[in-house]
Order: structure tokens, then C-alpha cells, then sequence
């Protein structure tokens, strides 16, 4: 590697590029805002983060350590974004966004668009109303400006999946309503997050517990194991026991220690047994409308099942009197809510999912503790987890950065809406619809759609090579080979240089679509254009690593990018203007983009 | 990724089965019936037309195989009947059961009435059925066993993501990142002429099926039309289109061909290597396929089929002698509705199969190709309702010319929930007495592995194989399957 700077022992939050100083270029840009004279490290809280504390005024990063910390903290964002958190300091930005009121929701932009069918056809049945979800989640994160919520939420649907590869696949309603409890709940508590999606009609049907009847042993008939199974495993305590920090308890033989077992799942598959469609005439069967997926799932007593549970950690569910299954499941929800496990593993993950792919023990435990209490008595604030992970020293400092080991393969996903948010997208129309079906095609990957429960990639997945042999993980190189990487260059390639940035359909289908011009949007690289000239080259190259990369591409890559961007004519605008689309494509397709750190 | 600098004898070294003697190993493969295989190095090739392809495809989300392959012999089909209950299909039925027509000492089968063309190819010997088989470290002969504590169970019984992952490593004491079809192109890729291009092809991306020490997959689309198989070349009405084409792509490689210290850019960068270093090879193999005049039907699997034959009928353009190929066929976790689901999808597998088998005779492979399919577990013999939940040993299908075909190898187990040793459950889970490890073993030899590499591509298989030097007793129906002639 090619870093090698002394300032990085003293300037804690100036994350510099290498660049800058081995090259000595001037860089106003990247430097800007006073440049490091202006640096101050501090927190509010010096309790939690005493090192890191001069003084009272909250983190105040340059404007790399901005980028990198809006790398971690948002799905996308742009230099004005940039000089925000910069100008507004780390702690108070998080805050703000924390404060700021959820702006919107996906149902009611999808309700919007049906309503806009209604109009123009005079049914609500427009042949595109399978697509309402795809476009309200782009048009809602294309222009709200709850960068933290949205960064969030996409990380938790990762977490408590639910995808379009199902039978609720073709009704938006039923993702966009699901969607929404992440939305809604990215800084509220852990507890009513599982609540939610638990009497969600979506995770009902995605986990077979819809319609789920009780025991009738002259049937041979059992509970469903589906959800009692992956409730578990995936969305609160995992397979081992856990200590604080992540790792694993270790029996005598030095053997981890299953968290549960299949008499266990039988036990909890009893609890989630009685429920069905708020709306139906019946126990069994499909969403009686879209609408169905609008309301919690109700409990029906006579289909569930009566008697103790023996559930986790010594708990009994007691045989009620009349029956009362959402008794029974609040009970079943607490006893996992509550496993000292939820804290270290829902923690793991969402560090995983925000900042690096291989948190060390004590990180975890830091973030974990916040989970288990937020200062104030309370479990699973998510707003404190969040602020844990982001305020962390390992996640704030650019110096981890440095380590070999640190950093994660940035979601493809997440690097397609950044060039959308990087690059200020804009429409006449100022509507961003998006089915976003090409992105799939290429690289697998768009919001609720993975292929199963287990995510597009898991959490522990290993790709052979240096990862592997420190026994290491990578998840997201479970979704990146020959096949899915050439989609991503190739990607790059139609949306810059062809100009092909989003898949738009027709709303309503079989009607000529008079807005399709006015909702196509353009990238703006004119902000990059005017440096495109040979001696500007190197602003041009600083601006875009900025904003893109943290400043992190090196030297030597840079170096790359330029000679062959030289190559062009620089006497023809044609050319000059290529450069820019060339300089993000190249810049994109290297590895030191790739990987966030 | 390339071939890295580990020494793969030193690496065979470590990872053999320390307790085994070679003499006792190898006496146990004579008892497969596989004296021709026993050449020192058999991995060299026999002559210039010696060409061996294995094609996995996994059942994601563990299929409910008791439903795929039934016994219809009275008393075996009514303990069935009344275990399934009412997601038993009807053996009077063609529409849902059709009889095999083979009797396995009073044993008589029906597959599922959608897998037509799997009965076809059954009754003209070029498919077989292997009963009974799953994730094993050791034999586990019955409930008592099970429940002993003697005996090693495969980690995270029952779970899809460990189970998925042991089908596909065949080590379930662990979870490894490596699995069978990456540790034999670890062992055998030099059969192959072109070095950077990979044994191992994959229509679904990442897998450990495909995954070895040394090589990865080259994953592929079943749409390889010129746009999707290398990096886009600049629009044509560019101003010297070519040229900037050559700088932008020579920039691209300059870039992944520095060094990194950073693990995830050495990974991600390896990874665009290697992609970059093959995509000319098979862009070039692509543009020489000659459309089959097998029709293929329009689903992903069928598709996927289609597209490995056309690499096999390329296999010269790929330097390939041996190649392992895998896709997945998902959705088959129906803990509901798994009755009208495999309506829908068993047809769907059944003439995928049918298609590839037709076009490997068409191009003339039909001897040289071997399909499997492999899945995370069967499922619960009893319902929930209207679907079936997690449970282990199921059955499993295996197709070419090359195996000894119309046959159910293994012995079906009773599918009983009371006074049946092999059932752990209430639920009906039966223990399977066939290890991946057997099935993997046998098709290895096919493949050209000697006998010799079998402790490094199948860690475990001398728990089930060998006579003596490991575990010293070892259960009587532990013998070969007997896959091949």
C-alpha cells in the first residue's frame, strides 16, 4: 500500500488521501473548509468516548472524514451533503437526523400512484400497479433527506427479510407497507420492530404462519416450524450462545452451545399458531385484497394452540383460560427480545451492515451494551445502537481505515443509488420512478428481493483467499463473481456513459405515457466538466475521489485514470467531456472504490 | 481466482485421514468394484476424446423428496399414507403417483406423477433414484444412536443455512467455505489445458459446491450474448471508438494489476483479474456454439441446462477435459402448500432434466456427463397444515448413461412413525443411511480422481469406506452404492 502519513497518529478525523500527500498537490478543494487547522476532536458524551474528547463541540471532520463517515451513515449523498456534516460536526448531524419527523411513507406514495391510475383509467387496476413499489421506494429515497433512517432501514430489511420472491411478489401494498416498519422504527426500539413484523400480514406469508393451525395429532398434523425457526436463527439470538462481545460461550469440551433445539422450535411453533387475515372470511387461504397486507394479521383462538409452552432459558408460556394467542405470542416475543444473545447479534450485523465486515469483540461489545441499554434503563433504542456504531472510535476514525483487515465490499446496490445521489439526478418533472429490473439483472440486488430469508449474502460467508485464512468474513463477496462483477462494469457503462441510469415503465401500461420524457432524469457532471482540461486533471480526479471514495483512491490508481484520460483529445469539448464519464467509470470499477474503509 | 502458491501435495498431507493406512484404503475402493480406476495417477488422461463433466443441481430450500419418490408396495405405502395424511399423494393415481416398475425385494416405487420425463429416462436405464441419503459424519444407524451422545451429528441439524452448506462440502462437522467440487478441481485441474480458465462453471454465482483452495467458479448467465459475457466496449460513433476502447480496458486491468495489503482489495481485485483473464476465452467459445435442436423450455432451470450443454459442446474452445458444472433450482422450502408447489415445479425439474439428457445425446455426451441433484434435507414426513417443515435423509436423483440406471439404490426406509429405528420424531425425520460422502466418493473415482486424493477431496470418507485403520467397527450396510456397472 502507499499510505504513509504521520499526521494520521494526531489528526484523528483527517481522513487524507494519500494523494494529497505524497504528490504535494494544492487541493483547495479537498481541504477546504479551513483546512486542518479547523479539526477538533470531541464528543458530548466523553463518558462513552473519553479518548476522544478536547472539547464540547462535537466531531468536526474535514470533509474526507465527512464522506467517509456518509459512506457508513447513508445510502447515497452528494458534496452538498458532504459540507453539511462537515460544517454541522458528526454527533450533531447523527442528532438532526435522529429529530428530524419521518417525512413520508411508502404506502401512501404507493397509494398515490394508485390514485393517479384512477384517474387517468378509472380503475385502480392498472396493468404497472406491481411496479408501484419499486417506484414509491425511489422516489421516496431519490428525494427525502432522512439519509440516517434510510441508511437504516435498508440495513435492517437485510436483517428481518422479506422479499419480492414470494406470493405477495406482484402486490406493492404488501412490500411497501412492510418497508415502512423499518422505516418507521430505524430509531425506535428493537422490541417493536419484531412486534410489527411479527403481525405483519408480509412476514406472515413469507413464513408460512398465516393461517397456521393448531395440533391434530389424528391428522398427524403439527404447527408450522417456519417462523418459531427463523425467528430465532435470523432476527434475534442466532445459533450459539453469545457473550457480549460477539463471541461464543464455550462448554466444558470447549464446544459452542446451540441457543436452541428442534424440541425448542416445536415449543415456539405452538405460540405462533392462530393467526390470520384481519379481513377474511376464513382461517385459510390468500389475502382476501392488496389491502389485506395494510393490517396486522388477528388472532383466531380456536386455531391456536392451547396449553404451557417451554420456551427459552427455563421460560413457561402458561396454559391460559380462555386460550389468548397474542398473550401467548407477547410472551414468545419478550423471552427472545430479552435473551442476553439479541444485543451482541443484532449489533454484529448491523455493524457489519454500516461499517466494517469484521468488528472487533470490543466493538461489538460497546455497541451491544447500548443495545442491552441506552443510558436510561431502555433495551434495543435503536437510535442509541445506531449512534454506538457510527460514534464508535473504530468507525469515526479514518486510522482504521488503515488496518488490513478493515473495511467491507460496499453492496452493489448501495453504490448504484450513490451515483444517483453523487451526481444530483434531476427529472422535469422532479418525480424519480425507478423499477429498478436491469440492476437486478446485473449485479442481484435491489431492496426486498433477496432469494430467501437468509439475505443476498450471509453473514458469515468466507471467500477463499487472504479472508479466509485469517478466518475472516466478507458478505457481501457472496453476491460478487465473474458474472455479477462484468454487470456491474457494464453497468457503469450504461448509466454513465450511455445515460441509461434507471428503468422507467409505463405507469398505468396500455396508455401511452405522455410523462416518460419528463421523468427521465439526467446526471449533472458539469460540476466536473470544467476541470477537465489537461492541467486540471488533478482537481477534476480529487473532487470525484471525494465524493466517492473518501478520498481513498491512491496515488498510483489516480495515476491510471489520468494517463488514460489524457489519452482523449484535449482540444475537443466531445473528448474533455468524456473524461468526466470515464474518470467515475474507471474510478468505480476500482478496487479501492469497491471496498469501503 | 488463479492458482495461489500453495504446494497441494503439502496441503493433501494436512488434510488426510491420519489413521488410514493407503493399503487399507485401497483395498476398501476394490471392494467398490472399481479395479479400473486403480491406475497410480488415473487423472491422466486415457486419450484425446477423454472428456468427464458432473452437473449439480441443488434443490435450494430443502425438497420435500418423500413426495418424489414413493413406495407403492402395500405395506410400505399405507405406513406412508397414514404418516403423510393429507400430503400423501395417491398411488392409484397416475396423475400423482407413476409406478417405476421395479421390485426391490418386495420394494415397488412410484415417482411424482409431474416427472414424466424422469420416468421415462428411469425406465430406459439412464436415471436412478439413491434413497435415503444425507449429511453424515459418521453412520448413524438408528433413534438410540442418534440420541446417545455417541455419535457426531452434522453441526446445525435441521437449519437451512448449515444443511445447504453441508450437501455442498460434505465436511458438516464444520463450516467450511470449501466444498467437494472445488477440492477435486484443486486435485484435477491440471487435466485442463487453459490455466486461467476454472474447471468449475456455475449458473448461479458464488457456491461452495464449486469453491476450492486453489480455484473458484467462473460464474456465467444463461444469457451469454456477446453484451453480457465481457466488459461493454465504448459506442461505435465515439471518435476513434477502438482506441479509447483499448485505453479504457487497459486501464481497467493496470488498475487490478497493483498489489494490495488490504485483504478485501486483494480479494475484489483477484476477482476482476481472473474475470478479465477469462472473458476472451469464452467470449471466443460462446461465438463458436452451434445452436441444439433440442427445445429447451422456457424456465430458469431448464435454461441453465441449456447452457451447460453448449459449453460442453465448446468444451475444446475451454482447454476442458473435466469440468463440474452447478446451478440451483430455489423455492423449495414449502412449509406450505407443498402439495400444489411441487405440482407446479417436479414437471418443471423433470423436463429440464429430460432436455439436457436429450441434448447431451444429441451432441453425442451422453456418456461423459453426470447429473445430480442434491437439496439442504428432505422434510418433515407429517404435516403442518398444508406444507411439511425441516427434517434430514430424503431421496435424490442421478442421471447419464455412464451409472447403472433404473435402479433405487439404497434401502428405502419404512416410513412409519411408530416401531421405526431410523425415525428421531414425532414429526417423521428419518436418519439417512447413505452419506453424501458415498455418493460424492463414486463419482469422484468416475471423474478421474485416483484413489489416492480421495482423504482430500472427501475428508470424512473413511468413516464409511474403509475395512481398517479408521473407526474400528463400522455398521454392514455401509458398502458401496454402486452407482456404476
Amino acid at each position: 500500500m502507499f499510505q504513509k502519513n504521520v499526521l494520521r497518529q494526531t489528526l484523528f478525523l483527517l481522513c487524507i488521501s494519500s494523494s494529497i500527500v505524497l504528490s504535494a498537490q494544492p487541493d483547495t478543494i479537498v481541504i477546504g473548509f479551513g483546512g486542518f487547522e479547523s479539526v477538533s476532536i470531541s464528543s458530548s458524551d466523553p463518558s462513552s468516548h473519553p479518548e476522544a474528547t478536547l472539547d464540547q463541540s462535537g466531531y468536526l471532520p474535514n470533509e474526507n472524514a465527512a464522506s467517509r463517515f456518509l459512506s457508513q451513515a447513508a445510502l447515497g449523498y452528494n458534496l452538498n451533503d458532504i459540507q453539511d456534516v462537515a460544517n454541522t460536526g458528526i454527533e450533531d448531524w447523527i442528532d438532526a437526523q435522529i429529530a428530524m419527523p419521518q417525512p413520508s411513507n411508502l404506502t401512501s406514495i404507493v397509494q398515490g400512484y394508485l390514485d393517479e391510475t384512477f384517474a387517468a383509467l378509472g380503475t385502480y387496476d392498472g396493468a404497472s400497479r406491481y411496479l408501484f413499489w419499486e417506484y414509491a421506494w425511489w422516489q421516496y429515497h431519490m428525494t427525502n433527506n432522512d439519509l440516517l433512517r434510510q441508511r437504516v432501514a435498508l440495513a435492517l430489511s437485510e436483517i428481518l427479510v422479506i422479499s419480492e420472491n414470494s406470493p405477495f411478489g406482484g402486490t406493492s401494498f404488501a412490500l411497501a407497507n412492510y418497508y415502512d416498519i423499518l422505516l418507521s422504527n430505524a430509531f425506535g426500539n428493537y422490541r417493536d420492530i419484531l412486534q410489527e413484523v411479527t403481525y405483519h400480514p408480509s412476514m406472515g406469508v413469507y413464513l408460512t404462519y398465516t393461517g397456521n393451525p393448531k395440533t391434530d395429532v389424528s391428522q398427524n398434523r403439527y404447527p408450522d416450524e417456519n417462523y418459531a425457526r427463523e425467528v430465532m436463527q435470523l432476527f434475534t439470538i442466532g445459533l450459539f450462545e453469545l457473550n457480549n462481545d460477539g463471541s461464543r460461550k464455550l462448554d466444558e469440551n470447549n464446544e459452542p452451545i446451540p441457543t436452541y433445539d428442534n424440541d425448542d422450535i416445536s415449543e415456539f411453533s405452538k405460540v405462533f399458531t392462530g393467526l390470520t387475515w384481519s379481513d377474511g372470511m376464513y382461517f385459510f387461504g390468500g389475502a382476501p385484497s392488496d389491502q389485506s397486507y395494510l393490517s396486522d394479521l388477528v388472532m383466531w383462538e380456536e386455531y391456536h394452540e392451547p396449553g404451557e409452552k417451554h420456551l427459552l432459558n427455563g421460560y413457561t408460556v402458561v396454559d391460559r383460560d380462555p386460550v389468548d394467542g397474542k398473550a401467548d405470542i407477547n410472551d414468545a416475543l419478550d423471552n427472545l427480545f430479552n435473551h442476553p444473545n439479541v444485543g451482541p447479534f443484532i449489533s454484529k450485523l448491523l455493524i457489519q451492515r454500516l461499517v466494517t465486515s469484521n468488528p472487533s469483540p470490543a466493538y461489538i461489545d460497546r455497541v451491544a451494551s447500548a443495545f442491552n441499554d441506552n443510558g436510561q434503563g431502555v433495551r434495543g433504542d435503536m437510535a442509541a445502537v445506531v449512534k454506538a456504531i457510527l460514534l464508535d472510535p473504530v468507525a469515526i476514525s479514518c486510522d482504521s481505515g488503515e488496518d488490513d483487515t478493515f473495511g467491507m465490499l460496499r453492496e452493489p446496490f448501495i453504490r448504484y443509488f450513490h451515483i444517483n445521489k453523487a451526481f444530483n439526478s434531476s427529472t422535469i418533472s422532479g418525480q424519480h420512478k425507478n423499477v429498478m429490473y436491469s440492476i437486478e439483472e446485473r449485479f442481484n440486488q435491489k431492496p426486498l428481493s433477496s432469494p430467501s430469508v437468509f439475505n443476498f449474502f450471509q453473514s458469515d460467508y468466507q471467500p477463499i483467499g487472504p479472508v479466509e485464512e485469517k478466518g475472516l468474513v466478507a458478505p457481501e463477496f457472496q453476491i460478487t463473481d465473474s458474472q455479477t462483477l462484468t454487470g456491474w462494469i457494464n453497468g457503469l457503462y450504461d448509466w454513465l456513459i450511455n445515460g441509461y441510469v434507471v428503468d422507467i415503465w409505463d405507469l398505468y401500461s396500455n396508455q401511452p405515457n405522455t410523462a416518460y420524457e419528463n421523468d427521465y432524469p439526467t446526471l449533472d457532471f458539469s460540476p466536473h466538466a470544467i476541470y477537465a482540461d489537461d492541467d486540471e486533471l488533478h482537481v477534476m480526479l480529487d473532487k470525484l475521489n471525494l465524493i466517492l471514495a473518501q478520498g481513498r483512491i491512491s496515488d498510483p490508481t489516480l495515476e491510471i485514470i489520468k494517463n488514460a484520460l489524457m489519452q482523449y483529445d484535449n482540444e475537443d469539448q466531445e473528448d474533455r467531456d468524456r473524461r468526466v464519464k470515464l474518470a467515475i467509470y474507471l474510478m468505480m470499477s476500482s478496487p479501492e472504490y469497491l471496498i469501503n474503509r | 481466482m488463479g492458482k495461489r502458491n500453495i504446494n497441494r501435495r503439502e496441503f493433501l498431507g494436512q488434510a488426510s485421514c491420519a489413521a488410514l493406512g493407503s493399503t487399507a484404503f485401497l483395498s476398501s475402493v476394490l471392494n467398490m468394484g472399481l479395479i479400473n480406476t486403480l491406475a497410480a495417477r488415473p487423472h491422466i488422461l486415457q486419450n484425446s476424446g477423454d472428456y468427464k463433466a458432473i452437473v449439480c443441481v441443488l434443490l435450494a430450500g430443502g425438497a420435500d423428496t418423500h413426495n418424489l419418490l414413493v413406495p407403492t408396495n402395500q405395506t410400505d405405502y399405507d405406513a406412508y399414507a397414514l404418516t403423510r395424511g393429507n400430503l400423501a399423494l395417491d398411488k392409484n393415481n397416475p396423475a400423482e403417483l407413476l409406478e417405476l416398475g421395479i421390485n426391490n425385494n418386495g420394494k415397488t416405487f412410484g415417482v411424482h406423477g409431474g416427472m414424466t420425463r424422469v420416468h421415462d429416462l428411469f425406465t430406459q436405464d439412464k436415471l436412478s433414484f439413491i434413497s435415503n441419503i444425507g449429511t453424515l459424519i459418521e453412520p448413524i444407524a438408528s433413534k438410540s444412536e442418534y440420541e446417545s451422545n455417541l455419535k457426531k451429528l452434522p453441526l446445525g441439524m435441521y437449519s437451512h443455512s448449515d444443511q445447504i452448506m453441508h450437501w455442498q462440502t460434505s465436511v458438516p462437522q464444520s463450516r467450511s467455505a470449501v466444498g467437494f467440487g472445488g477440492r477435486m478441481a484443486d486435485i484435477l485441474h491440471d487435466m485442463n489445458t487453459i490455466p486461467n480458465v476454472s474447471m468449475n462453471i456455475s449458473l448461479d454465482g458464488k457456491n461452495r459446491f464449486q469453491t476450492g483452495r486453489d480455484y473458484n467458479e467462473y460464474s456465467i448467465s444463461n444469457n451469454t450474448d456477446e453484451s453480457n459475457v465481457g466488459f461493454k466496449g465504448l459506442p461505435y460513433w465515439w471518435s476513434d471508438a477502438g482506441a479509447k476502447n483499448d485505453i479504457k480496458d487497459g486501464a481497467l486491468n493496470s488498475m487490478v494489476e497493483q498489489q494490495y495489503s488490504n485483504i478485501f482489495h486483494e480479494t475484489i481485485g483477484a476477482l476482476t483479474k481472473q474475470t478479465s483473464e477469462s472473458i476472451e476465452v469464452f467470449q471466443n467459445a460462446f461465438a463458436n456454439v452451434i445452436p441444439l435442436s433440442t427445445e429447451f423450455s422456457d424456465t430458469n432451470i431448464s435454461q441453465d441446462l441449456k447452457k451447460m450443454a453448449e459449453v460442453i459442446s465448446v468444451r475444446s474452445k475451454l482447454g476442458a477435459n473435466r469440468q463440474i458444472f452447478f446451478t440451483s433450482y430455489g423455492g423449495w422450502d414449502h412449509h406450505d402448500n407443498v402439495k400444489s408447489s411441487q405440482n407446479a415445479m417436479l414437471p418443471q425439474l423433470s423436463n429440464a432434466l429430460g432436455e439436457f439428457q436429450e441434448s447431451l445425446e444429441e451432441i453425442n455426451m451422453a456418456d461423459d456427463v453426470i447429473t445430480i441433484t442434491i437439496s439442504d434435507f428432505a422434510r418433515t414426513l407429517t404435516s403442518n397444515g398444508t406444507g411439511s417443515d425441516h427434517a434430514w435423509g430424503g431421496n435424490q436423483i442421478i442421471m447419464g448413461n455412464a451409472i447403472n440406471g433404473g435402479r433405487v439404490f439404497g434401502d428405502y426406509p419404512s416410513l412409519a412413525l411408530d416401531g421405526n429405528p431410523l425415525n428421531v420424531s414425532n414429526r417423521g425425520r428419518i436418519i439417512p443411511q447413505i452419506s453424501v460422502d458415498e455418493l460424492y466418493a463414486e463419482l469422484a473415482l468416475w471423474y478421474g480422481a485416483s484413489p489416492n486424493d480421495l482423504d482430500y477431496i472427501l475428508p470424512n470418507l473413511c468413516n464409511f469406506y474403509s475395512t481398517s485403520g479408521c473407526p474400528s467397527t463400522l455398521p454392514q450396510n455401509y458398502g458401496p452404492i454402486g452407482l456404476f456397472a
